[in-house]
């Protein structure tokens, strides 16, 4: 496979069988590489933001542990963490999965796992410590597991203010801190309780499904959660609904899915993929669709154009939608059934990039040589 | 040299020899099943890691065998080795 070239567009998808890369001048025709980590589960890879060029990968074998790969070769070669991030000795606690990693302001690196931890490496993931702040967090012994395990599955670093980041936990909440790691808080406030008719408190116990940060004001967090959709900026009290618009799981009367995506540089426009319910967690009606809102939140359009309208009983796990650097812009989704869509119009339309790929777990997306 | 160590032979499954420099066994000198893995680690980076833990545990679908029996229910550190016995690692059948 001929070697992506500076500014091309890199699509990456982790899958339940490996990890697979694809590039492209032009967003029209893609080549792609892999299966890498044949028979592993990546659930999470970037493209590192900072220089373009090196591919981290969260590589977990149900065997042999979870560690963290990178490729500054674009997956010639890999150099593979020797080991992944650990718990301490007297927290009982031994990491699973890693579901999440992000590159930070400077030169670190941020892994997510499960059991929920955060974890900081400065060597490319090499070596890992723990933020014990987050990670022995007082009352954690009692922070309930969603349905795919306890994992840190969110990390949010805060552009231009390396002492802020949000995470999320499923299903323990959004915690955030704004002294570098040292100290964390709940932000759960407004969220829909399981409870009929009750409205979560700062410090409830919820689910997070995934969240985004306007990155033209990161000041404003988007939410996907287990019950319903939300927006909260920096200095407000609460989260607030966003729903108007949104097809609604029966069970709670409030839109469920996983993913959550900012557009890259149109300031409100953010993008999800509802699913039937939490019961049933497919395509309303076996058709797919994104929905999109250009307003922050006010409203939501339904976009369907080239995406499968019938029999696409499949779902849309949380890392499964981004969009890239581009004007205007790609917004990738991949499928529990193994397709990759893409659209190059900001999701007015779609076409299907990759097709009987195993499970995706992950979409991510950069430009080589960075944006 | 482990204090009370014994001669121990050491076989590795095919998933972990590419950790080993290849090997698919080794000798090495221990006392217990911790100590196997100890030295293990000390020799071959990487290789620890993938058998146990963060509590130093046996990972959930790694098994060990000392001869023809199985101690994958035990702590490492309380399986006892006696001099000429093999240890057997081998992943679960799991997965898929």
């Amino acid at each position: 496979m001929a070697r992506p070239k500076k500014g091309n567009t890199v699509v990456i998808a982790g899958t339940r069988k490996g990890l697979f890369l694809f590039h492209s001048k032009d967003r029209r025709t893609w080549q792609s590489s892999g299966p890498f980590f044949k028979g592993d589960t990546v659930r999470h890879a970037i493209l590192d933001p900072r220089d373009g060029k090196t591919v981290y990968a969260a590589v977990t074998s149900e065997h042999w542990g979870a560690v963290v790969a990178r490729s500054t070769d674009f997956g010639a070669t890999w150099k593979v963490g020797e080991e992944g991030p650990r718990f301490s000795k007297e927290s009982g606690l031994s990491v699973t999965r890693i579901w999440q990693i992000q590159a930070g302001q400077e030169s670190e690196l941020y892994a997510g796992t499960e059991p929920a931890g955060l974890f900081r490496s400065t060597d490319g993931g090499e070596t890992w410590a723990s933020v014990d702040a987050l990670n022995y967090f007082p009352g954690r012994d009692k922070w309930p597991a969603g349905g795919g395990g306890l994992c840190l599955h969110t990390i949010l670093p805060y552009p231009g203010d390396p002492k802020r980041m949000l995470i999320g936990i499923s299903s323990s909440g959004i915690f955030g801190t704004n002294d570098g790691g040292a100290s964390w808080r709940n932000m759960d406030a407004g969220i829909r309780d399981f409870a009929p008719g009750e409205t979560c408190k700062e410090t409830t116990t919820t689910c997070v499904h995934k969240m985004a940060r306007d990155p033209t004001n990161p000041a404003i967090v988007y939410q996907q959660n287990h019950v319903g959709v939300y927006r909260r900026a920096r200095g407000e009290d609460a989260w607030t609904r966003i729903e108007k618009g949104l097809p609604l799981n029966p069970a709670y009367g409030a839109p469920f899915g996983f993913p959550m995506v900012a557009h890259p540089h149109d300031r409100g426009t953010a993008y999800i993929a509802p699913l039937a319910g939490d019961g049933n967690r497919v395509m309303p009606g076996g058709a797919m669709a994104i929905y999109r809102t250009a307003n922050g939140g006010k409203s939501w359009s339904k976009l369907t154009k080239g995406l499968p309208q019938k029999d696409a009983w499949f779902t849309v796990l949380r890392d499964g939608m981004r969009s890239d650097a581009g004007d205007p812009a790609g917004i990738y989704v991949g499928t529990t059934t193994g397709q990759i869509y893409g659209s190059r119009d900001d999701g007015d339309s779609w076409k299907l990039l990759a097709d009987h790929l195993p499970q995706v777990q992950c979409v991510e997306t950069g430009i080589v040589g960075g944006a | 040299m482990v204090e009370g160590g014994h001669r121990i032979h050491l076989t590795l499954p095919s998933a972990l020899r590419e950790y080993a420099r290849g090997h698919d066994a080794v000798d090495v000198e221990a006392g217990t099943l911790a100590d196997v893995v100890a030295r293990l680690a000390a020799e071959f980076p990487g290789l620890g890691y993938r058998i146990l833990d963060d509590q130093g545990r046996l990972r959930r679908f790694v098994n060990a065998y000392v001869n023809d029996e199985s101690v994958s229910h035990l702590e490492p550190q309380d399986v006892r080795l006696r001099d000429g016995d093999t240890v057997h690692i081998l992943p679960s059948v799991a997965g898929g």
